[in-house]
């Protein structure tokens, strides 16, 4: 990414941007009585369901029990990537562009996650004996979890990712929140001066900062990498014919980031225009957010054509019959759905101009997100449709229950994401100061 | 430190700030001086010439005990009822299955402990914090220093070092 030629001084971070926030555009409104709606159906949903059982669903039969639950909770936690990729891994790489997203990239991680949570335990029929199941308890027998378990590993990585998301989020806000501290008078005083720990901005707590965010970041580094690999081994350690396959944990992860960057950017365009924060959240950082995703993007494809080229070279009928149905059997809507905007359509982004063209860059990230979650889709469903017992077989497709519980964890995501933007700082006020231009006596140069 | 009386001197340069911070190093009189800044320049670090942060033993010792923790509870657990899952033997024969649960547990525990370890060390959380000047996490710098006073001789260093304010703290 080119220099970029700054208008604002850091005198005008803290002035504009939580100024801004107290004042969002109307349309924000709007935004959120939509989001609680979507919230309200979705508890009145999962209510219905926790008393009368899972019975109403409608794909829930065998063998497709987890059909949409599954593809939700995988969906959302490849969208929870892009948050800590941005922070840490762009933090450790020193990508300037990275510190004006990175704080709502954050926000969407810990969303994200508390969405793919929320359908392993709706999953479950009655979610309150969730801790039960999934943690490391004995059971009426004394027996323990099983360690070997990929499903397990999965309870550690997401809970992992999700501790160590929130601490990396809460500390950059700490500073930030002590900014807010210092502007406001009252009730909000005291709140924001509890939620800030008394920060003081001294030079040796920033000394202290700097190191425990960079070691924060390397931890993170290793994390962000491993969290979607052992999602990925929860199909790849099975011997179903289409998951059992080695490539799955870097193209899950590649998957992951290429769908968490594009909802980056779909929350970001929104959200920078609600705000008035065109002038710090810029073009060209969306553009080099775009970059990322088209990089990912070509990783997925090449990972799409590799997965069809090792099916048919394996020499294994069952693993080439799964590829084959999938691309032209009754669910090749889906697959080519897939292919078409997580592949096809995102190469639009090789030109320049259209990079910084938002409306086809925005319309290209919506789609990529509906390739994800049907990539996701696409993967669980043609293989659990045709297990090991032929009498099982048949067809599936998501019902009004599924439907409504996906638009409705969007709803959750949304929600959350906006009540974030309403009263905590969107963009990293500390952060933003060190790409922009020193405050220099005379001849000082601005810059970094 | 910070109820003590004394003088905040505001900046509003980085390499104003820096050079002052140079001055006042080492001297006496500026003993506990805090300097403020709206962010991490490194600038400021470096004048100040801080020992590496302890943060990182945090760090190490938190990570540490989660890789210890992390297979302990897999072999301890086994030990309690060998399970034999897919004809495979339970315990330090499964080894290679519980590097997942050693190295979570290793980022979960290294990160709660890096977290701790910036805590105690910045001295938080202090609800008795007091705010010296609402500048200081905006756009301005400043040198505090305790015991002096406005027309002290410490004061008038920081006005010839390009403080644009002097004032009293209490």
């Amino acid at each position: 990414m080119s220099e970029i030629k700054w208008e604002k001084t850091i005198s005008d971070v803290n002035n504009e941007i939580l100024v801004n926030l107290e004042r969002p555009h109307k349309m924000y409104y709007v935004a959120l009585a939509v989001s609680v709606a979507c919230v309200l159906m979705f508890l009145t949903m999962v209510g219905y369901h926790t008393v009368v059982g899972l019975g109403v669903w409608t794909g829930f039969a065998p063998p497709t029990y987890w059909l949409v639950d599954i593809t939700n909770f995988v969906f959302w936690v490849g969208i929870g990537h892009a948050g800590t990729l941005i922070s840490a891994i762009l933090f450790l790489f020193r990508a300037q562009w990275r510190n004006t997203v990175n704080r709502s990239a954050e926000a969407m991680t810990i969303f994200a996650v508390i969405c793919a949570a929320v359908f392993p335990l709706i999953h479950m029929g009655r979610m309150y004996l969730g801790a039960y199941w999934a943690l490391p308890l004995p059971n009426t027998n004394n027996l323990w979890v099983n360690f070997r378990s990929p499903l397990f590993w999965d309870v550690c990585a997401i809970s992992t990712y999700f501790t160590t998301s929130l601490l990396f989020w809460y500390i950059g806000l700490v500073p930030d929140l002590a900014s807010i501290r210092d502007r406001v008078s009252g009730f909000k005083k005291v709140v924001y001066g509890l939620l800030s720990f008394g920060w003081r901005g001294t030079a040796r707590q920033w000394h202290h900062y700097e190191t425990g965010y960079g070691f924060l970041a390397a931890l993170a580094t290793p994390l962000v990498l491993s969290v979607h690999s052992i999602v990925s081994w929860d199909f790849a350690m099975s011997i179903q014919p289409g998951w059992h396959t080695t490539i799955f944990p870097p193209y899950f992860v590649a998957g992951a980031i290429l769908s968490g960057c594009a909802m980056v950017y779909t929350l970001l365009v929104p959200i920078r225009w609600m705000f008035g924060l065109e002038k710090f959240i810029r073009a060209d950082h969306l553009e080099a957010c775009i970059k990322l995703t088209l990089l990912t993007s070509t990783i997925v494809f090449y990972a799409y054509g590799i997965e069809f080229f090792v099916a048919w070279y394996s020499g294994n009928p069952y693993e080439w019959a799964i590829f084959q149905k999938r691309a032209a059997g009754p669910y090749a809507f889906y697959f080519w759905t897939m292919v078409a905007c997580n592949c096809i359509f995102p190469l639009i982004w090789w030109s320049k101009k259209m990079r910084y063209n938002m409306v086809v860059s925005y319309v290209v990230c919506v789609l990529i997100n509906v390739g994800m979650w049907f990539e996701r889709y696409n993967i669980i469903i043609s293989s659990l449709i045709e297990d090991f017992l032929p009498g099982s077989w048949g067809h599936a497709e998501p019902g009004l229950w599924e439907i409504g519980l996906t638009i409705g964890s969007f709803g959750l995501f949304n929600m959350f994401f906006l009540l974030f933007c309403k009263f905590f700082p969107i963009v990293s006020l500390s952060e933003i100061k060190l790409i922009m231009p020193k405050p220099l006596s005379g001849h000082g140069k601005g810059g970094h | 430190m910070s109820q003590q009386n004394g003088i905040l001197a505001i900046f509003k340069h980085l390499d104003t700030v820096c050079h002052a911070v140079e001055k006042v190093k080492g001297r006496t009189d500026f003993k506990d001086h805090e300097v403020y800044s709206p962010t991490s320049y490194h600038e400021i670090e470096h004048a100040c010439a801080f020992s590496p942060s302890p943060v990182r033993w945090f760090t190490f010792v938190g990570a540490m005990t989660g890789t210890v923790t992390g297979f302990a509870l897999a072999l301890l657990c086994d030990w309690d009822w060998p399970v034999v899952v897919g004809g495979k033997m339970p315990g330090i024969f499964s080894l290679p299955a519980y590097v997942v649960l050693g190295f979570e547990f290793t980022i979960l525990f290294g990160a709660i402990a890096t977290v701790a370890g910036v805590l105690v060390m910045c001295r938080m959380p202090n609800p008795k914090v007091k705010i010296l000047d609402s500048r200081l996490t905006d756009d301005m710098f400043g040198i505090w220093v305790p015991g002096a006073v406005v027309d002290g001789p410490q004061a008038k260093l920081l006005k010839e070092a390009g403080a644009v304010e002097i004032k009293a703290t209490r």
